[in-house]
Formats: C-alpha cells, structure tokens, sequence
C-alpha cells in the first residue's frame, strides 16, 4: 500500500470515529430531551456528506502543498473544508438538506471532549505563566469579541438592517 | 496500547454521555444568565480527571502520553465535520449575508481590540515586550508563527504568545461561552454577536455560537451562518489584520505609553 493512501485511510477512520461520536451524541441528547433533532435516514446522509466533505477539504490542502504560493500553502485544511462545502452546498440543496437534519449542537460537544483530552499535559505549563499575562488575555479575549461586536453592531445600524 | 486506546474511546463515549446528561443549564448571576452548554462540562471533566493527581491507575491508562498526543494530533480532524458543516448554514442565507458583507469586513478591524484594550493594561501591570506577545491577537496558530518568525519563541515577545496561546487553549472556549450571552444582556444584538464570533479558533468560535443559540434557538441559522462566515472571512484576512494593522498600531502605542510612563 502506499504511503499516500495509508495516510488518507487513516484520516478517513478517524473522520469516521468523529461522525460516530456526532451520531452518539445526538442519540444522547434524544434520551435526555425527546423534542431535540431526531435521527432520521436523512441525519444518516448528513453525517456521510460530512465526512465527504472534510475528505475532499483534506484532499485539497494535500494538493496544494505543491503550490509556488506561500499564503495557499498555508491557509488551513478548516477553511478547504468550509469553502468546498458552502460551494456544494450553493450547487445543491441536497446536501444543506441532509447536513441539516444532523443537530449542532451534539457536533459541537464531542469536539470539546476532545480539546480537553489534549490540553491535559499543558496544565502544567500554566505554572509558568504569571498571572499578569492571565489578567491580559482576558482582555485580551474581551478586546477582540466585544470590539468586533460594537463594529458589527454600529454596521447593522447604518446599514439599517 | 490497543487497550489503551480502547479506555480512551470509552471516556470519550462516557464523558459525552454525562456531559450530554447535566445538559444545558442556566446560572442567573445578578442581572445576567451564564449559560453552560455541555461541551463546557465536557472541556471541565477532561481536564480536571486530566491533573497529574488523578494520573493513577487506570486514569493513567486514560491519559496515557500516547492517548494525549493523539487527541492533540487529530483535534482539528475531529473538528472538520464542524467546518463542513457550515457551509449548509450559510448557502442559504448567502444572499443576504453578501448585502452586508461590508459589515463583516469592518468587524474583522475590531480584532483589533486586542491591542487597544490588552496593550495598555498588560503595560499597567508592569509588563513590557511580553506584552508585544500577549496583545498582538488572541494568541492562535497565525500570531504564534508571527512572533516566533520575528522574535523566535524562547525571547520575552514569545513568552507572552505562547502563555496567551496556553490560556487560550484551556479557557478560551469556556470564557466565549459565558462572555457572549453577557453582552447580549448588555444589549448588543444577536447578528453582532454571531458576526464577531468568527475569532479565528475553531473551538472558540463554537462555543459563543453555541450558546448564542442555546439562548435564542429561533435564530439558530442565522447564528450559525453569521458566524461562520464570519471565521472563513478571518482565516483569509486575520493574517493581513495582524501584519498590516494590529503589529504597526500596537508599536505606535508601546513607544507612546512606554515612553510616557518613564
């Protein structure tokens, strides 16, 4: 087998495993709260298309590592995927359809496990970081969220919407 | 290692299934509502089983190196299925969102919040070209290969980038969450909210949307379309911000307020 292939096997089972865990979740959150998202033959498509769209995302951030251009080169595999689903998803209302019919919130929670799961070594290195910087960057988070937030908010004025 | 992995699998499924369980709750705090998703008790209960105290026995299977560094690895796997999903939330509203594109555009400018606000209170407390580091941006992939191709990470500018970057990973998500809900009490609107969610990490971006729309379920598509276009806009023009605004603009003022204060 070659390496390539290997490679896009294993980011296809582990984009299996994360749509697994989506379905899981949504399962979940049905047996707490009956009235939240069902899980149709639809969620069962949408979950596919899922998967096939993070592939084809993958697949052209592979491509275009061969690029001359350093900031194509760059741009994240996040955003292949967000721009080959919103150009398919213009294509056809199939696919905004069956993604649809996948609740996100329960996309959202097993991405959060995972976070978590990941940063338990950093713990330690919070040790290192004084509580100055601690006291920044929560300004620094509300510069950027509240200062982002007026702008839109002063736009959708004068844009009278 | 195989049955590692396998316990790894199991917490998973577990902590999704307990954190899914509490659910959604609402924690009034004086005038506002605090909001708390279960991805929020997902992050808590990963990473507080995850200190070094409870590494013991079977925990220590759990969070084996080898289970850690794959969930580090694969994280932004994990999260493609999320970023596929976006384009069905914004398709149909794409009309729309293109009438008030200029919005979104003028909103990517209020990243520069991070100086305004972080710069001058990080120099307050004493700080100095940590804080070139701990301002530029909220600390993610793109000021993190800024600053270390300028200042390397091992200087003082690296210091602060890296401590954001770590601060981030571990409360960012957790503080958007309680942080967006609190600005729509103060009266800010919805669509404002969703547009400035787009703050260039994957996982931030998903908790203030998500508990925008925990709190306002009838505006869940065009929360979700707000501010996902919002992120794509700012994974193609956050670089050109930072460079070409946020670096020169918190130079301007470290030279200012450091030159002022002596």
């Amino acid at each position: 087998m070659s390496p390539a292939l290997r490679k896009y096997i294993k980011y296809g089972l582990i984009l299996l495993l994360s749509v697994s865990l989506i379905l899981f979740t949504q399962e979940i959150k049905l047996i707490k709260n009956p009235e939240s998202t069902p899980v149709t033959s639809m969620t069962f498509a949408g979950l596919g298309v899922l998967w096939l769209f993070s592939m084809i995302g993958i697949a052209i951030s592979n491509f275009l590592q061969k690029s001359p251009v350093k900031f194509i080169r760059e741009f994240p595999i996040l955003g292949w995927v967000s721009i080959t689903s919103l150009v398919l998803c213009l294509v056809s209302d199939f696919f905004v359809q069956a993604i649809q019919a996948v609740d996100f919130l329960s996309i959202t929670t097993p991405i959060l496990t995972f976070a978590g799961l990941s940063v338990a070594n950093r713990l330690v290195d919070l040790r290192n970081t004084s509580w100055k910087v601690a006291i920044v960057a929560v300004f620094v988070f509300t510069g950027t969220y509240a200062g982002s937030a007026l702008l839109a908010q002063l736009g959708l004025l004068l844009s009278g919407n | 290692m195989f049955k590692n992995f396998s316990y790894f699998l199991i917490f998973i499924f577990a902590v999704i299934t307990i954190s899914e369980m509490i659910g959604f709750q609402s924690i009034p705090i004086g005038p506002f509502n605090i909001g708390l998703l279960p991805l929020v008790f997902a992050i808590i209960i990963t990473m507080v089983l995850g200190l070094q105290i409870f590494r013991k026995g079977f925990w220590k299977k759990v969070y084996s190196d080898r289970n850690i560094s794959f969930a580090g690895k694969y994280l932004i796997f994990i999260m493609l299925p999320l970023m596929a999903r976006y384009g069905a939330d914004v398709a149909p509203q794409i009309r729309e969102i293109l009438q008030v594109g200029w919005v979104f555009i003028i909103q990517e400018i209020g990243n520069l919040g991070t100086v305004l606000i972080g710069l001058p209170i990080a120099l307050l407390l004493g700080l100095r070209r940590e804080a070139i580091g701990a301002t530029l941006g909220i600390g993610r992939e793109g000021e993190l290969a800024y600053i270390s191709e300028k200042y390397t990470l091992e200087s003082k500018e690296g210091r602060g980038v890296l401590s954001i970057y770590i601060i981030g990973t571990l409360f960012g998500a957790i503080f958007f969450s309680v942080f967006a809900p609190i600005l729509l009490d103060l009266g800010i609107r919805v669509e404002a909210l969703a547009m400035a969610s787009g703050v260039g990490s994957g996982s931030m971006m998903s908790a203030a949307s998500a508990t925008l729309v925990a709190r306002i379920p009838e505006m869940e598509s065009t929360i979700l379309a707000y501010a996902s276009a919002s992120q794509l806009l700012t994974s193609f023009l956050g670089t050109f911000t930072m460079v070409f605004l946020a670096a020169p603009l918190q130079r301007f003022m470290y030279k200012t307020l450091v030159r002022g204060d002596k």
